[in-house]
């Protein structure tokens, strides 16, 4: 019997602790024919479970250009996450997916790719920043503004040292007011205002766009004064959901599934929905 | 000319099944005032009269409220997932109403759009459904609102209709439903009346139309005020079919169950961040309306609900769909 | 079972770290022997032995249960025994009316100088859960049994002009601003009237049975202001032990007193008291029976709850088993009880899984006595839980059997005195320990 609730058995071959409460996980799958048929686009996610605790949903945040594992990164704050947080390498937890739309990357080709994130939200942009370097030629600027509370709530710190060697990427990292440390050589300030400052061209310019709801609320004003269109602005919506296909009813936003035809929509799709998120 | 059965007959059915190991299921009054559809252990359990309908739905047959979806042992590092047995117990849903019945059809397409539950179809495909049109409804009726009627043949393999005491028209609607009757008919010249059902409450595209545009409207702060956010209304409706998936067992071995929700508990949506994009009553209470009469007709092409009532009758304080609806179909709202 | 095939009990202790575990340590050091069929977990003081531990431990197949700790007066953490001693008689009434073999849950005082006596208490357990075999009935439904239905007491019309003039009260407390909602009964269901021009749809009559001091807890209700709410006597009852467990402040709150003739309602039937005692105002006037002095000790279980309990056990088992096979975990007992006020209730939370949340046998069990016993002491009789149940559980019987525990055991009553300190959460030096080893 096909039983789309039933998870494939992926292996932990790595963790990596991020901050105090965050922690990354590589898994490959057990199968290793799996592992060389499966295919995700950016900006998917998938429902990871610890058997006996419960499933819980993250995005890839892996690129799909990488075939040896699969990464997700969560922050501690329940029943699953706790389990995920004991993990070890060697040990076997199950995943589902991958699930809902992915970045439109085709449609983003030959422009410059604005990148916006704060604090837990750096993951799924890292997939699509680690896409767009791999596929370096085919876009243009690429800029990067990162920031977090603290300075120990940055993720993939050392991976923003890497992504600003390349050329004609710019990585701004900052930290919210009062979370510097003495030794702190980032700004200081809120993304969408250190996004401000940092100034920079708007022209042919694709956004993505994730964070706290207040986050996105006080970038799209300086977004559109920099005249750039709410289509070119991208966002992740995460919502709570159970079964990942349209069928438990609770991560929908109107009539806009998040599973199914998210979780990546523009500032205009989104407009267009009831303020139900 | 009609085909008709009697009660001794239905029994006969009842009793044949039973005896084959297969389920019976049917409304049975369980104890004074309570009236549900349950597994029958024989004929004489199954209620055939004089009641409107049961306080649960028939769903329960066909989406459990509890329901195992695949079993997990661990040893050491390894995992082993494996396969429980998938239903394949053949039923029989007997004297079911036409409301319930509807939903069937209803339910199929959020079960199967581009991936198929194979839970509910299994049962499904196991289900026979032999309805008994409705000869009397209440003030929490409204099926006639929803396009559906007393003797809507929507969902149902085979319909009753009452024509005298302890004798039924019977109307086959499906090659299962004439396999099911085969044999056990007998022709009469008596053709049963249509049942007269409820006056009509409300039109639904006018219902969609204020959902769709009010999203913000102080109408449902009004509504949602008198709302516990208890689940009695979800849970007994033919057509809500919201579930939750958790991990039941201990370290070694357990299973990966799914047990049914609601969009009026507090918790339903609410973020591993603590941030709940629907934090209050009101905003469940639009949800659930909005599910039904926009939501779904916008993703399936029709309403999430049949118009059985039963949010109204067992909705502690008296709120249920009609009433909302009402309002909204009056022009209450403005 | 045992390499003879011969069957052997398992047995969950649960024993206090600073006297029982210590009494436990000193039988194995002195060398004492005793049969290896407990299973020790060991807490801080059995003021922390959860009652549903006890459920936890049938649950996953203990055959008895033993609860001990130190003698009253040697509480490491002063009257931690004494807290849980008042909360064990009020469990076992439960466990007795819900048909658990009440000869596998034990309770002793054994102390750290008392090696002997553990061993004395164990070996006579297990001899005695040997004899009884396995706890093959728990949660079974082994029989026909079906819950006895309550009787009503005969429905009534309610004074003449009380709803007339209750409309006219509220009208002028919204128009003065005294208030700015009055929370009612209407037409088919509560209201929350917040204009002087609505207190129309404000009814009262004999459909008025619903206990409205739910709406008390409700945020989207607090947010409307200051209000005014309409209660029965019953309904009251409520409101002083909100007061007293401090979820209320009667400063915030127009209490409108109904004097009420009874609604036809199960609780009606033994309903002593007609005429609100502490609201702000009565409205209407009724033949009063007033109560006369101090509650007294009189079962006011009805004869339901006397027919129930004088089933065997294993029938009592089966009743309850048949009653919550068919509950769907739907909440509605929860989200009606007035003093159901928790932010977030037990069963939602999984860290850890307390409470199995799935709708099956064994998770509906734990629900329901979870629910019954966190009502002990507490619960005011409304019995909006039963008339909520989509499913018709009759949870009144529950609620009455810990409500005549209270009363034949404390001579308490919830919510009819407003000087007394909460069941729960006081306890006497002179409670009884009869059941106490």
């Amino acid at each position: 019997m096909a039983n789309i609730y039933k998870p494939e058995l992926v292996k932990v071959i790595a963790t990596r602790q991020q901050t105090p409460d965050v922690k990354s996980v590589k898994v490959c799958f057990q199968d290793s024919g799996r592992a060389n048929d499966f295919a995700f686009r950016v900006g998917q996610f998938g429902i990871f479970s610890a058997f006996g605790y419960g499933e819980s949903t993250f995005n890839i945040c892996s690129s799909s250009n990488w075939k040896d594992y699969l990464e997700f990164c969560f922050r501690k704050v329940g029943r699953v996450t706790e389990a995920l947080w004991r993990l070890e390498e060697g040990d076997v937890i199950g995943f589902r997916g991958p699930y809902g739309n992915g970045y439109p990357v085709e449609d983003w080709k030959g422009k410059n790719l604005i990148f916006l994130g704060g604090g837990i939200a750096m993951p799924p942009i890292r997939c699509a920043i680690w896409y767009a370097l791999e596929n370096r030629r085919d876009f243009g600027d690429i800029t990067i503004v990162y920031g977090a509370r603290t300075v120990a709530d940055l993720v993939y710190v050392d991976e923003l040292d890497q992504w600003a060697q390349h050329p004609n990427v710019r990585v701004v990292r900052c930290v919210d007011p009062g979370g510097q440390t003495p030794d702190w050589k980032g700004e200081i300030g809120f993304v969408p205002h250190v996004f401000d400052r940092a100034g920079g061209s708007s022209a042919n310019s694709i956004v993505l766009v994730i964070g706290p709801p207040i986050m996105i609320k006080n970038t799209l004003p300086i977004l559109d004064r920099m005249g750039i269109p709410h289509r070119a602005v991208y966002t992740s919506l995460e919502n709570r959901m159970k079964c990942g296909c349209g069928k438990c009813g609770r991560c929908n936003v109107g009539a806009f599934y998040i599973c199914k035809e998210g979780p990546v929509l523009t500032m205009e799709d989104l407009e267009r929905l009831p303020s139900d998120y | 000319m009609s085909f008709t059965i009697t009660q001794d007959g239905l029994s006969k059915l009842v009793n044949e099944w039973l005896a084959r190991g297969k389920r019976v299921a049917g409304p049975s009054r369980v104890k004074r005032d309570c009236i549900l559809y349950v597994p029958l252990q024989g004929p004489d359990q199954l209620l055939l009269e004089d009641f409107i309908r049961p306080a649960n739905s028939l769903k329960e047959f066909l989406f459990p409220k509890h329901e195992r979806l695949f079993g997990y042992r661990i040893n050491g590092n390894g995992v082993e997932l494996f396969e429980l047995e998938p239903p394949k117990t053949e039923q029989l849903l007997i004297a079911a109403r036409p409301c319930d019945a509807a939903a069937l059809p209803i339910l199929d397409q959020v079960f199967n759009w581009d991936c198929a539950d194979e839970f509910y179809n299994r049962r499904r495909q196991l289900t026979t459904v032999v309805t008994l049109a409705c000869s009397a409804h209440d003030d929490a009726c409204f099926c006639t609102s929803v396009g559906l009627s007393p003797c809507a043949e929507r969902g149902s393999d085979v319909m009753l209709v009452k024509l005298d005491r302890g004798k039924y028209e019977v109307r086959c609607h499906t090659e299962k439903g004439r396999s099911l009757m085969e044999g056990r008919l007998e022709p009469s010249d008596q053709v049963a009346s249509e049942p007269l059902g409820p006056e009509k409450r409300f039109d639904p595209a006018e219902v969609r139309e204020f959902v769709k545009h009010n999203f913000a409207s102080a109408f449902w702060q009004s509504e949602g005020l008198t709302c516990l956010g208890c689940g009695a209304c979800a849970y007994t409706c033919p057509t809500c079919h919201c579930f939750d998936i958790i991990d039941e067992g201990n370290a070694n071995e357990g299973a990966r169950v799914r047990n049914w929700d609601s969009c009026q508990f507090s918790m339903f949506t609410q973020h591993a961040s603590g941030h709940n994009p629907r934090e209050n009553q009101p905003a469940r209470q639009r949800q659930r309306i909005s599910h039904k009469f926009d939501i779904y007709p916008e993703k399936f092409g029709e309403i999430l609900c049949t118009g059985c009532g039963n949010c109204t009758r067992n909705c502690p304080v008296g709120i249920g769909a009609l009433s909302v609806l009402t309002e909204i179909g009056h022009g209450e709202h403005l | 079972m045992n390499e003879a095939g011969q069957f052997e009990p398992k047995i969950v202790a649960y024993v206090c770290n600073w006297c029982t575990y210590l009494g436990a340590d000193l039988a194995g050091t002195t060398r004492l022997e005793y049969p290896p069929n407990v299973r020790i977990i060991r807490l801080p003081c059995t003021g922390r032995i959860d009652f549903n531990l006890i459920v936890k431990a049938f649950e996953i197949g203990a055959d008895a249960v033993l609860v001990s700790g130190c003698h009253p007066g040697d509480c490491h953490y002063t009257a931690g025994n004494y807290h849980a001693r008042r909360r064990w008689i009020l469990f076992r009434e439960l466990l007795e009316a819900l048909g658990f073999e009440m000869e596998r849950i034990h309770f002793t005082w054994i102390s750290a100088a008392e090696g002997r006596k553990w061993q004395q208490v164990v070996t006579e357990i297990t001899e005695q859960t040997r004899k009884l075999g396995p706890y093959k009935n728990l949660y079974a439904d082994t029989g026909n049994g079906s819950l006895p239905i309550p009787e009503a007491a005969p429905a009534v019309d309610q004074p003449a002009g009380s709803e007339g003039s209750l409309r006219q009260r509220c009208h002028q407390l919204l128009a003065d601003g005294t208030v700015k909602v009055v929370i009612g009964y209407g037409t088919g269901g509560p209201v929350c009237v917040t204009k002087p021009a609505d207190v129309g749809r404000l009814v009262w009559n004999n459909q008025c049975s619903s206990n409205l001091t739910t709406y008390l807890k409700r945020q989207e209700v607090r947010k409307l202001g200051r209000a005014a709410i309409v209660v029965k006597v019953c309904d009251e009852r409520a409101l002083v032990v909100l007061e007293k467990e401090s979820q209320l402040d009667r400063k915030d709150l127009h209490v409108m007193g109904m004097a009420c003739n009874g609604m036809g309602q199960p609780k009606c039937a033994t309903c002593d008291v007609r005429v609100p005692r502490f609201a702000d105002e009565v409205i209407g006037e009724v033949a009063s029976v007033p109560l006369a002095g101090p509650p007294n000790a009189a079962p006011r279980g009805g004869a339901a709850l006397e027919v129930l309990l004088a089933k065997s056990p294993a029938e009592r088992m089966a009743c309850w088993a048949r009653e919550f096979e068919r509950c769907v975990k739907c909440y509605a007992c929860r989200q009606v009880c007035p003093l159901c006020y928790c932010e977030r209730c037990i069963v939602e939370k999984n860290r850890p899984t307390v409470i199995d949340p799935s709708p099956t046998v064994k998770g509906n069990f734990a629900w329901h006595i979870t629910r019954a016993f966190h009502l002990a002491g507490r619960c005011i009789g409304c019995d909006e839980c039963t008339r909520a149940c989509p499913a018709g559980i009759d949870l009144r019987l529950l609620n009455l059997s810990l409500a005549k525990a209270a009363e034949e055991h404390f001579g308490y009553r919830a919510g009819i005195n407003r000087d007394v300190e909460p069941l729960i959460g006081a306890y006497s030096l002179q409670d009884k320990e009869n059941f106490i080893r």
